[in-house]
């Protein structure tokens, strides 16, 4: 029998129900161990068969999730990725997807905790992603992809139940989201136009990755008359010129513009390049003071040294700097794009799949056990 | 805040009434279970500045009552 096979039989490393689908979820929803949705019962074969992609050790873990700061181990996310219905050669992107969330930077503490809705959104680049099936065209965001659901959703059953992101209790979001059941997608890099975020990033392109978000759902971005690179940035940037969302006050925001492979061909045909797209939409996002509540103006836009006595025509932009602004593009046939806000108070991680030695991993089968 | 505690520095987390099972269950995350907690009433955001310092005036009292408890 392996390590693992006799540590599941330890008492207290699982737990014992009625072998029966309805008895298991009655169990889980009881505990609050569900997003609410049936979950598939995390049976000690079913965890072993998960763990088959997962060449650390399966006891020790890629980091501590907030804000209980659950040991996320291998053992504990692969129970959680069952639950969703994950096939075991996805394991190692949720892994990966839950270690970058815990780089101090991407600040997951605030991010479970806060009032706000943001979820993490996870984009996947590279050929991994297309191996495996995940949706980049149409429907993206859902519903239907099944690596998109259940990676997203294992990502969040491990938030909830390793993280203790309880809502009301760990995670005290106003109102939620629905991004907080799934919130997965790959890059649709065939139809882009520009590099790929991975690319853009630093890392090869045969390279495959997961960028972890904060962020708010998309808002709907609906241009089906511009015909030049002028028209649709000028849609774009009006969507994103409205007063009450986080990367405003922020200084390190760092918003993500959607692009609809349409939309960005329309762009991209007009000689934008992503750096000039990302120079245009810093320039032209912008809010005049007097579009800000007297007390937003008084208690936060004044607070910065170089507005005190600004006037109320001063523009403010959506984020400190162009190069903070994320574009991704992400969907099939249509003249829709989406702005989408973020936590504000956090940065984006991206990481990369690698083999034991350290190397890009360039199939999921070079991740088997 | 827990930090602080830890070093010896005399702290107590303000809170509001929604927040404060949270604010116990980080206590105990922490390992610092007794961490004091001061509760003012909700909500501290989106409230005229004014009221703000009222709920800090009534909060006093119970924070100089912290503060001296710890030191016995």
């Amino acid at each position: 029998m392996s390590e693992l096979a006799a540590h599941l039989q330890l008492p207290g490393a699982g737990f014992e129900a009625d072998d029966d689908f309805d008895a298991v979820n009655a169990h889980c929803l009881e505990r609050g161990w569900t997003d609410g949705l049936p979950i598939v019962p995390p049976t000690r074969e079913r965890v072993e068969h998960m763990l088959a992609y997962c060449q650390r050790p399966w006891n020790e873990p890629v980091g501590a999730l907030a804000p209980r700061y659950g040991a996320a181990t291998p053992l504990a996310v692969a129970a959680n990725a069952v639950m969703a219905g994950c096939r075991p050669e996805y394991f190692p992107l949720v892994l990966l997807a839950l270690e970058a969330m815990c780089e101090e930077r991407f600040n997951l503490y605030a991010i479970q905790a806060t009032t706000h809705v943001c979820a993490p959104l996870l984009i996947f680049n590279g050929p991994i992603a297309r191996e495996l099936g995940i949706v980049s065209g149409h429907g993206a965001l859902g519903p239907g992809g099944h690596a998109n659901a259940t990676i997203g959703r294992a990502a969040r059953l491990a938030l909830l139940n390793i993280g203790g992101a309880k809502p009301g209790h760990g995670d005290m979001a106003t109102y939620g989201s629905p991004a907080k059941y799934s919130y997965c997608a790959a890059e649709n890099e065939a139809a882009s136009p520009w590099e790929p975020l991975h690319v853009e990033r630093g890392f090869a392109k045969e390279a495959s990755t997961v960028t972890v978000i904060a962020a708010e759902a998309p808002h709907n971005v609906n241009d089906h008359e511009s015909v030049t690179a002028a028209g649709i940035l000028k849609t774009m940037a009006g969507n994103m010129s409205i007063p009450g969302f986080n990367d405003i006050f922020q200084p390190v925001s760092q918003p993500v513009v959607l692009f609809g492979p349409e939309h960005a061909a329309t762009v991209a045909a007009g000689g934008y390049s992503k750096a000039d797209v990302k120079k245009h939409l810093h320039e032209h996002a912008r809010i005049p003071f007097n579009r800000f509540s007297d007390e937003n103006v008084e208690r936060r836009l004044r607070k910065r040294k170089k507005w005190v006595d600004a006037p109320l025509d001063t523009l403010v932009p959506i984020c400190r700097a162009p190069e903070q602004l994320t574009i991704v593009v992400i969907g099939g046939a249509g003249k829709h794009s989406a702005f989408i806000p973020t936590f504000g108070d956090t940065q984006s991680v991206t990481r990369a799949l690698a083999r034991a030695d350290g190397r890009d991993a360039l199939s999921i089968a070079e991740l088997r056990r | 805040m827990i930090e602080l505690s830890r070093r010896g520095v005399r702290t107590a987390l303000v809170c509001s009434e929604p927040f404060l099972e949270m604010a116990r269950t980080q206590a105990r995350v922490f390992g610092e279970p007794d961490l004091s907690l001061l509760v003012v009433p909700h909500p501290l955001g989106g409230i005229p500045v004014d009221d703000v310092r009222a709920r800090a005036e009534s909060a006093l009292p119970g924070l100089i009552r912290l503060a001296e408890k710890k030191e016995q």
